[in-house]
């Protein structure tokens, strides 16, 4: 997989030295503001707009990724948005459509600040001084541990796939495929996980997730 | 490969502010409840299998499925996630992947986590065991049962949260500004579509499971343990109180949506006004868009209220009706 703002990665910039609650505080205000301010008010959100641009550029977030990942979430959300004018045969609705582009715009691109500034599980370990409930963080931790290997295992089982079909092969067999492999995904993860709580129950695993840093 | 964007992720701007915070709150709600629900039972257990399979679910969301259009099909999982886990973890599961979806991927908005999780966890998990433990009961195979659950619980599951996101988006934007109908029309349609092809995608996943390990769906004896609930009883009383809740936060709304109508119109008016003054004014202060919507948060109050109560009700309900037993009941089906 090589999603490169997934895997965390070796970067230091000024946003990087934010203690994560930081972090976190901001990232909300932002989308808070940016959905109090009224959506037909140009100037503050365009304002807002290049203040995020500005945070991702200080984050040393490649720009790159910033316009393909802005350009795939655009084109969905002008979709949606020019839906709602064209319900009304493009008479009305406009305003409806800005909210959605500029509301839709800002909490992506503060979510993408937020991300490529604190590692995961700083994340994690944020929200549990924030008092999220332990066993949803531990699940959110252990998730977040296999999601990767499990992930390389479905690419592993397309390059199989590859190597021993026809890549023009009819679509009802396609899908028939796909479904088989997470069919095959499914079995195989749940057989780890019955490994991986034994391994864990050797190790005296009680239910509490305990890290270095408590 | 980069990540695809679900069509049906609900992202920051679709809804107003007041109703994010209802979902959120029902969203909460529900999250909570589970959690509740799992603690009783082994939870050490609950935490790798739940996890796994959220991770599962995750990355099965990344297999395409072509259409023969640019954009292809995915799996969303809901109801799979209800299947291989029961209702309350299968919720939780689903949550973690809308919750690792934001905050690892910025996809799908912050405040509409809430309306996300209500639409996928709530309705496609909680709502689709449901409508598979009942649909279920009318096939004596148990294979049948299982895959036919699963095409009638994927198909509904994403048609109603569709429809639940239309009432939604309805209620977020003053009445005169769009075509309602249109859009819903639209909405429904496409979503039948993509519930169709929901379906078509889990019936072969779990007809692939079956054949290999049946008892990951059915039995579910040693693999998912004592995290699955026992009994139809539970079950029924899990997908009344899930379309209650739903009824109760949208009846406050409905039943001031036809006479209101006049009245948003004439707040309408009102915030036009407040933003003018917004504009020449110096940038302090920014709340006056919320001056014309007090009504809306009012009654949203009323909506959880009434929710609340509801589902404490239908607690009470589920406890008279079924024992309280954490053995699954594997001879049941």
């Amino acid at each position: 997989m090589n999603d490169p703002l997934a895997r965390p990665r070796p970067i230091r910039s000024l946003c990087h030295r934010l203690p994560p609650i930081v972090a976190l505080l901001l990232s909300v205000t932002v989308i808070t503001v940016g959905m109090l301010l009224p959506p037909t008010h140009w100037p503050s959100h365009g304002a807002l707009l290049c203040i995020l641009l500005a945070a991702l550029s200080l984050a040393r977030v490649p720009f790159r990724v910033v316009a393909g990942r802005l350009a795939i979430f655009l084109a969905f959300a002008l979709l949606f948005a020019v839906s709602v004018p064209l319900s009304q045969g493009f008479r009305g609705g406009w305003e409806i459509a800005q909210g959605i582009l500029c509301r839709g715009t800002e909490s992506f691109l503060s979510g993408l600040w937020l991300i490529s500034v604190v590692p995961f599980d700083r994340l994690l370990a944020t929200l549990r001084r924030l008092y999220v409930p332990a066993i949803l963080l531990a699940i959110l931790a252990f998730m977040y541990r296999f999601l990767f290997v499990l992930w390389d295992e479905l690419d592993t089982m397309r390059a199989a796939r590859r190597a021993r079909t026809f890549d023009r092969a009819g679509l009802v067999f396609r899908w028939h495929n796909a479904a088989q492999m997470i069919g095959m995904l499914l079995i195989r993860s749940l057989g780890r996980s019955e490994r991986v709580y034994g391994a864990m129950c050797a190790r005296g695993w009680d239910g509490t997730l305990r890290t270095l840093d408590e | 490969m980069a990540r695809n964007w679900s069509a049906m992720h609900v992202q920051d701007g679709y809804l107003s502010p007041e109703v994010c915070a209802a979902t959120g709150l029902v969203a909460a709600v529900a999250v909570g409840y589970s959690v509740y629900k799992l603690r009783d039972g082994v939870s050490d257990r609950v935490v790798p299998l739940t996890g796994m399979t959220a991770a599962m679910i995750f990355a099965g969301q990344m297999v395409n499925f072509p259409i023969g259009l640019p954009v292809s099909g995915h799996l969303i999982g809901g109801v799979l996630a209800g299947m291989i886990l029961g209702p309350w973890a299968g919720c939780l599961a689903v949550t973690m992947v809308l919750v690792v979806q934001r905050f690892l991927f910025s996809d799908g908005g912050l405040f509409t986590l809430g309306a996300n999780i209500l639409h996928m966890a709530v309705i496609g998990s909680i709502g689709g065991y449901a409508i598979v433990s009942i649909v279920r009961r009318f096939f004596k195979k148990p294979n049948v049962g299982a895959i036919v659950g699963s095409v009638v619980a994927s198909w509904v599951t994403v048609v109603a949260a569709s429809a639940l996101f239309c009432l939604e988006f309805r209620l977020s934007h003053p009445a005169g500004a769009f075509e309602f109908r249109n859009i819903f029309a639209m909405m429904v349609a496409i979503h039948s579509l993509i519930g169709v092809g929901e379906a078509l995608i889990t019936a072969a996943i779990v007809s692939y499971v079956l054949a290999q390990r049946p008892d990951l769906i059915l039995g579910q004896t040693s693999a998912s343990g004592d995290t699955v609930m026992a009994g139809v009883g539970r079950v029924t009383a899990a997908g009344i109180v899930v379309a209650l809740c739903i009824g109760a936060f949208l009846a406050p709304f409905k039943s001031n949506l036809d006479d209101g109508l006049e009245h948003v119109s004439k707040v309408q008016g009102f915030s036009e006004l407040a933003h003018n003054a917004w504009a020449f004014f110096a940038d302090y202060d920014a709340i006056p868009v919320f001056g014309g919507q007090w009504q809306g948060l009012s009654v949203s109050v009323a909506g959880v209220v009434g929710t609340l109560s509801v589902l404490l009700l239908a607690l009470a309900f589920g406890r008279a009706v079924s024992p309280r037993s954490k053995v699954v009941e594997a001879g049941r089906e």
